[in-house]
């Protein structure tokens, strides 16, 4: 090899790192302004949660449990909002609740989000979604054992108040949804193993249905829960996120509801590929310049 | 371009840039924003303790007239041996600790352990075993059959009690052709997730803070 060549490569690899950090943030940043169109096609995981909730039977309820921290927001909130987006879409009821103390104003934050996208387009009482009638945010009590094997008794017991402070008895939706029986499915949005507690005491216990959407840094580890059945479905990392909001789009627009609503994981999904590129082609050029001035170095 | 008015958007975005400013170099302005993030996760989390636990699963219920004395007592009980938790901070008296640590870590391992068997040793091994059913579809079958493999030779490598000869040589190092893929995989959806977290801020910015991108 050429000597100019070479020094180039050995400077590659003396590079300092916040050129490469100067690179990352232009790669992701610029296809968020100029973004292009990717469409995510939805994996198997993604799919099964859908078309199970799809189909789910009408006087069944959908339960979000928001087990996750505002660090791991981008990733995991929209997957919320598209869930939500799903149930109220298809008029199913809703049950919100959250393990992790700081899931609370994650939760109420989404709720908020998609409450007000539907009852802005609602013409009748019966489009609306109505608090304590279509759907109810329990909020958060703790200890994590207590109230997954006490929801499978009577779920008042375990949310006497709601997250609004509102008596949960009280409530209409609740005499639908008074244990796990009344759930078709349970999703929980985590980003930790709290998914892996939900089938340890919700499951084993009392055979509720369940689901889970977590970061991509864990999807490899919830995989094997997928293929033996006791998830149904999986949304991993805002790749997932993105799947599941182009199907949920699809749904509302067969359902007239064709509202050009914002979907921040397909947003992002220019800006991933982007990253992606960019960083795979990192990982080449480092190598191959380690592997062109190994003689040389030693 | 609608640059924000509320105030909260600011604060956030002024909070998010001196995080990130820690990717140049150390300096006072990410230790700050560090040094509030933790204070406040702390304080809120705090707080909810407070209000939506021990207010009122403990102090309203011990001052209420018609709550039995029986379950007063209880009640007094569990919160004293909670409180053992504190001791902690009294050299002399820390031992105490053991108490509560104990308690819990009993009932836990007492709730988890039959679960967990059931749920993470049984389910998976039956997952792991290749029936006709595997073969409802070609693709099926031959995941199944993969699957299969994987475990045998992932195991297989984890298994020191003997030399490896025979049978165990091809099949650990098929085992580490395994866990190199599960390796690969876990990198790129490291990966994956941390641009996601960084595309996440960049939304904020670029979106709620700075109006660029509707």
């Amino acid at each position: 090899m050429s000597e100019p060549r070479e020094n180039i490569l050995v400077h590659l690899l003396r590079i300092d790192r916040r050129y490469i950090y100067l690179i990352l943030w232009l790669v992701i940043m610029l296809p968020l302004i100029f973004p292009f169109r990717i469409q995510p096609k939805p994996t198997p995981p993604v799919q099964q949660l859908f078309n199970y909730i799809d189909t789910m039977p009408e006087n069944k309820a959908l339960v979000i449990s928001v087990d996750f921290t505002p660090d791991t927001r981008a990733e995991l909130q929209p997957m919320v909002v598209a869930l939500l987006r799903h149930a109220f879409a298809i008029k199913r009821r809703v049950g919100i609740l959250a393990i992790s103390v700081y899931g609370l104003g994650l939760g109420e934050e989404a709720i908020r989000e998609v409450t007000a996208e539907f009852n802005a387009h609602a013409l009748t009482h019966e489009d609306s979604v109505i608090y304590g009638e279509d759907y109810v945010f329990w909020g958060w009590t703790t200890p994590v054992l207590t109230v997954m094997l006490g929801m499978g008794e009577r779920i008042t017991n375990v949310f006497p108040v709601d997250y609004y402070g509102n008596r949960t008895e009280s409530l209409p939706v609740m005499r639908h949804i008074k244990n796990y029986d009344d759930i078709g499915i349970l999703t929980s949005i985590a980003a930790s193993a709290i998914p892996l507690s939900w089938i340890n005491f919700a499951q084993v216990q009392f055979g509720v249905n369940l689901s889970c959407g977590i970061t991509a840094v864990s999807a490899a580890d919830f995989y094997p829960y997928v293929n033996s059945g006791q998830f149904i479905g999986m949304l991993a990392g805002m790749k997932g996120a993105a799947e599941y909001e182009q199907l949920v789009a699809e749904r509302m627009k067969k359902n007239g509801m064709d509202w050009a609503l914002r979907n921040r994981g397909t947003e992002a999904m220019s800006s991933q590929t982007a990253a992606h590129l960019a960083i795979m082609g990192f990982i080449l050029l480092g190598n191959i310049a380690y592997f062109a001035t190994r003689g040389k170095r030693k | 371009m609608n640059i924000s008015t509320d105030p909260w958007v600011w604060i956030a975005a002024i909070l998010t840039l001196a995080i990130f400013s820690f990717l140049y170099k150390e300096n006072p302005f990410y230790r700050f924003a560090e040094h509030l993030y933790v204070g406040i996760a702390n304080g809120y989390a705090i707080t909810f303790y407070w209000h939506r636990i021990l207010v009122p699963s403990l102090f309203d219920r011990v001052g209420a007239a018609q709550t039995p004395l029986t379950t007063k007592i209880w009640l007094v009980a569990i919160a004293i041996i909670g409180a053992l938790y504190f001791t902690r901070f009294i050299p002399k008296l820390s031992w105490l600790v053991r108490i509560p640590i104990a308690i819990v870590l009993g009932y836990s391992c007492g709730a988890t352990i039959p679960r967990g068997i059931d749920a993470q040793i049984i389910r998976q091994l039956k997952a792991t075993v290749v029936t006709r059913a595997s073969f409802a579809n070609w693709h099926t079958g031959l995941w199944a059959v993969i699957i299969l493999l994987g475990v045998l030779a992932t195991i297989s490598y984890f298994f020191f009690s003997t030399e490896r000869k025979g049978v165990l040589k091809p099949l650990s190092y098929a085992g580490i052709i395994f866990i190199m893929v599960g390796f690969g995989a876990s990198f790129g959806y490291t990966v994956m997730a941390r641009i996601s977290l960084f595309i996440g801020r960049l939304q904020f910015l670029l979106s709620d803070w700075l109006g660029v991108v509707k």
